[in-house]
């Protein structure tokens, strides 16, 4: 599991070097990170302490049942209404998506459901893109990417065809 | 030194603070202990220890790169040059322009707020309408800060990598679509 760390730290690298010979003042950077990790961090290490409960807890075979390899196609639409139900940031969408993955929900139900909340997230909808861009813009938006998360499962079950890669580790 | 002066500001300290500490943590907090001690009732002791141990293990492994993870993304977000992306995703930059928008919208870091904001400016500077949605949905399913900070963390390298992959096209076949689309876009004053 070292190459996840091996890539951030060569992108990490990389981009120090374009800074330093862009001669970019560090007070920015330093203040940008700073309250970034003040709002996730705190946040996130509860919320893998409560997936990692949470996931003992659930019933798996329900999970399973429609997220996981037994659901066959259905696992797509179930995923991706599931996406829709999270009006959430990053720190409960993903730790619902590990709860889902400790209770044997497939690569492609992951995927999908990743992919729906990521375009759909309701709350962002509410504060962000209706009062910047309007109910117009809105409205376009969402037959535009209507078929975005069914594509998306079904090309993570084409891939799964074809080859194990991407099974999720970490939270197994 | 006054490229600092924020450390001393006493309103930025207690906002950082607020941030880390406060409401939206607390019902985190509460969300974590209330789970534990109900995976302790139904499960026993053991296994709550168990599964607590794990928790730990994997946030000790998580930690470092969660941090250069944000350091990547802070990079960026200074870095980033915003109104040459403006210039770029005009109402006739074709293909090309869907490209570039998909490629602002992976490198985009930060929450809704800097993302919306952006995509704000883009369309008040005349952006297209594909461009607009390719860079919002490249920014919601490729963005590399998610993906770094969340996926890679949360369910492994390899499934970051297929979820990155796999959403590559995505926002361009949106971005057609929304060109496609007899719909007419009117934005809010302003």
């Amino acid at each position: 599991m070292n190459i996840g760390l091996l890539l951030l730290s060569t992108v990490l690298l990389i981009l120090l070097v374009i800074a330093l010979r862009r001669r970019e003042p560090i007070g920015p950077i330093v203040k940008r990170l700073v309250e970034q990790g003040a709002k996730l961090i705190p946040r996130m290490i509860c919320a893998l302490i409560a997936a990692g409960f949470i996931a003992q807890i659930l019933p798996k075979e329900a999970i399973a049942r429609y997220l996981g390899p037994e659901a066959g196609l259905m696992v797509i639409p179930l995923a991706a209404g599931a996406g829709l139900l999270i009006p959430a940031g990053p720190v409960i969408a993903f730790a619902v998506a590990a709860v889902f993955s400790k209770a044997g929900a497939s690569t492609v139900g992951l995927v999908t459901f990743i992919t729906s909340w990521s375009i759909f997230a309701a709350h962002r909808i509410l504060i962000y893109e209706l009062p910047l861009l309007g109910a117009s813009f809105f409205r376009m938006r969402v037959l535009s990417v209507l078929l975005v998360p069914i594509l998306a499962g079904v090309l993570a079950m084409v891939v799964g065809l074809i080859t194990n890669f991407g099974a999720p580790t970490i939270m197994r | 030194m006054s490229e600092f002066s924020y450390l001393k500001d006493p309103t930025w300290r207690k906002d950082v603070v607020r941030d880390a500490f406060g409401k939206g943590f607390l019902g985190f907090l509460v969300v974590a202990v209330l789970s534990g001690a109900l995976c302790w009732r139904i499960k026993g002791t053991e296994l709550f220890l168990e599964t607590f141990v794990g928790d730990a293990e994997l946030l000790a492994k998580l930690f470092p790169r969660i941090v250069i993870a944000l350091t990547i993304a802070a990079l960026i977000w200074v870095m980033l040059p915003r109104n040459r992306i403006a210039s770029l995703v005009g109402a006739d930059s074709g293909f090309a322009g869907l490209i570039i928008a998909t490629i602002a919208g992976t490198v985009t870091p930060g929450g809704p707020s800097s993302a919306y904001a952006l995509l704000a400016v883009l369309a008040i500077s005349g952006a297209d309408r594909g461009a607009l949605v390719a860079f919002i949905t490249a920014w919601a399913t490729l963005g590399l800060q998610r993906i770094l900070v969340w996926d890679v963390p949360f369910m492994g390298t390899e499934f970051a990598m297929l979820r990155f992959l796999i959403s590559l096209p995505l926002p361009i076949v949106a971005g057609l679509i929304a060109r496609s689309l007899p719909i007419t876009v009117t934005f809010p004053d302003k």
